[in-house]
């Protein structure tokens, strides 16, 4: 996943309203690096809510659990220990959430601390992502159906 | 309905019919469910509830002369309405053309929080949609009224502020003249009331709290003063852990209801899965009947849409139907002379 750096004024702008009709707020209030829970006051059913709003309005289908999910394979299923995150997890995390700062992912972090790392740049990324892969994945179909 | 006299034409006027769209709690209740509809998948688990045809009638319920609904189920448990809101919402759009010509529809539990809040199933339906924020709102408010009144508090936290009940909870207790402590400062705007960062910095000092988010798990029972009432409608509970022996939480969403409130066999055994016991009723089933008594066709709520006079209509409507919130511990009446003694 990449990081965003380039950020994409077409799909920044859904991104916020998305944000903002989920959590009540106005759009100039939604901010890149603001986190979800602390700055922007999200509650858990906000981040359903979000989600599904981001699913309508870029027309692609969000994993649950799509970060935690990857990490856990990506270490093998080391991710966490007794709900602490394991050396590997932590590894994954970094990897994942590059829009995190790194030392907000510290030794001794919790599973259940990790949704409170979340920032607006976390679902940016994950949209951005996911339309890439629509993208080439559409690349790909069109290019069989031109070979046959 | 108003305190004149009602005319001929209101006299034979036929009830206003409303349905109520719910889901299923766990794969125990959607078994039973299952035996409700005759459905083998659901009781024997081999279905789980996301055909179709699995869709249900669950109970008829009836305010005798004035309105007729039905309870509806997608006996979908949590995780599946979770992981797919646009099937979620195809299933209750399916649930409520099943109750056949209706004046207005509630939802339940999840049901009213996937698809945005209700916003997804309204932009599909012709009548309107309440998800029964206004109700919850009206029945916390009115049981804290009652705790306040018996056990007069420095402060009341409110809990889930950022929640569309929450802040409603929150600015009606302000104007009221309540101090109020909300659980993120972002809750405050707007507001007077005092804030703190998080569930367990709110309720330092406060001997009554309120527990108005939709979802529960979010304060440690060990944050609770002795002697703390809790007035909480959160599935699940507000509070996670043991906390002091000293501390009453209480049922925030209880409702009594008149004796011409009919429900059947069905409908009792509805109402006593879901928590509620065999004498009370959960406000947000209220939303629809009220809403469509009042020939309304704006909803009381509806995504994060809810204003402190919402609820006050709704509220001053539904007392006039005959419906009373009521604390309770589970399924027991809880007396308010108990909050003196045990305070």
């Amino acid at each position: 996943m990449s990081y965003h750096t380039n950020l994409e004024p077409a799909i920044w702008s859904k991104v916020q309203d998305a944000f903002a009709a989920a959590l009540g707020l106005e759009e100039d209030e939604i901010e890149l690096d603001a986190r979800l829970i602390e700055e922007l006051g999200a509650e858990s059913l906000d981040f359903l809510d979000i989600v599904y709003r981001l699913e309508r309005a870029f027309d692609i289908k969000i994993p649950r659990g799509g970060i935690e999910t990857t990490a856990l394979e990506e270490t093998d299923g080391v991710y966490e220990v007794d709900g602490i995150l394991t050396e590997a997890g932590l590894a994954a995390l970094k990897e994942l959430m590059p829009e995190v700062p790194a030392g907000e992912i510290h030794e001794g972090l919790r599973v259940t601390e990790v949704p409170e790392l979340f920032r607006v740049a976390t679902f940016y990324n994950i949209v951005a992502h996911l339309i890439q892969q629509k993208a080439d994945g559409a690349a790909d179909d069109s290019g069989v159906s031109n070979d046959s | 309905m108003t305190a004149e006299s009602p005319t001929i034409a209101e006299l034979n006027a036929p009830p206003v019919r409303f349905c109520f769209v719910v889901h299923a709690v766990s794969r125990l209740h959607r078994g039973i469910m299952g035996v409700r509809s005759a459905n083998m998948g659901l009781v024997g688990q081999w279905s789980d509830g996301t055909h179709p045809a699995d869709v249900m009638r669950v109970c008829s319920l009836s305010l005798a002369g004035v309105a007729e609904g039905m309870v509806l189920a997608v006996p979908m448990v949590p995780e599946d309405l979770l992981s797919n809101q646009e099937r979620a919402v195809e299933r209750m759009q399916q649930a409520v053309e099943l109750a056949g010509a209706v004046d207005a529809v509630g939802l339940g539990s999840l049901c009213a929080v996937v698809g945005g809040r209700g916003e997804e199933l309204a932009s599909r339906l012709s009548v309107p949609v309440t998800n029964g924020g206004a109700a919850t709102a009206w029945a916390i408010l009115e049981n804290t009224r009652t705790v306040l009144q018996h056990r007069p508090s420095g402060r009341v936290a409110v809990l889930g502020s950022r929640g569309p009940v929450g802040r409603v909870v929150a600015a009606s207790l302000a104007k009221e003249g309540v101090e109020v402590c909300v659980d993120h400062p972002r809750a405050a705007k707007g507001l007077d009331v005092q804030s703190a960062m998080g569930p367990a910095a709110a309720v330092q000092g406060c001997s009554v709290v309120v527990g108005a988010g939709p979802t529960g798990g979010t304060l440690p029972g060990q944050a609770l003063g002795r002697g703390t009432i809790v007035v909480d409608v959160a599935i699940p509970g507000t509070i996670i852990g043991r906390p002091d022996p000293s501390v009453t939480v209480l049922a925030g969403e209880a409702v009594t209801f008149p004796g011409h409130w009919n429900r059947g066999v069905w409908g009792w055994l509805y109402h006593v899965l879901s928590g509620y016991g065999p004498a009370q009723v959960f406000a947000c089933l209220l939303e629809p009947l009220v809403l469509a008594s009042l020939h309304r066709e704006t909803p009381f709520s509806i995504g994060r849409k809810l204003t402190v006079d919402d609820v006050a209509a709704f509220g001053v409507a539904a007392a006039e139907l005959g419906f009373r919130p009521h604390l309770s511990r589970g399924w027991r009446s809880f007396s308010p002379s108990q909050l003196q003694i045990s305070g």
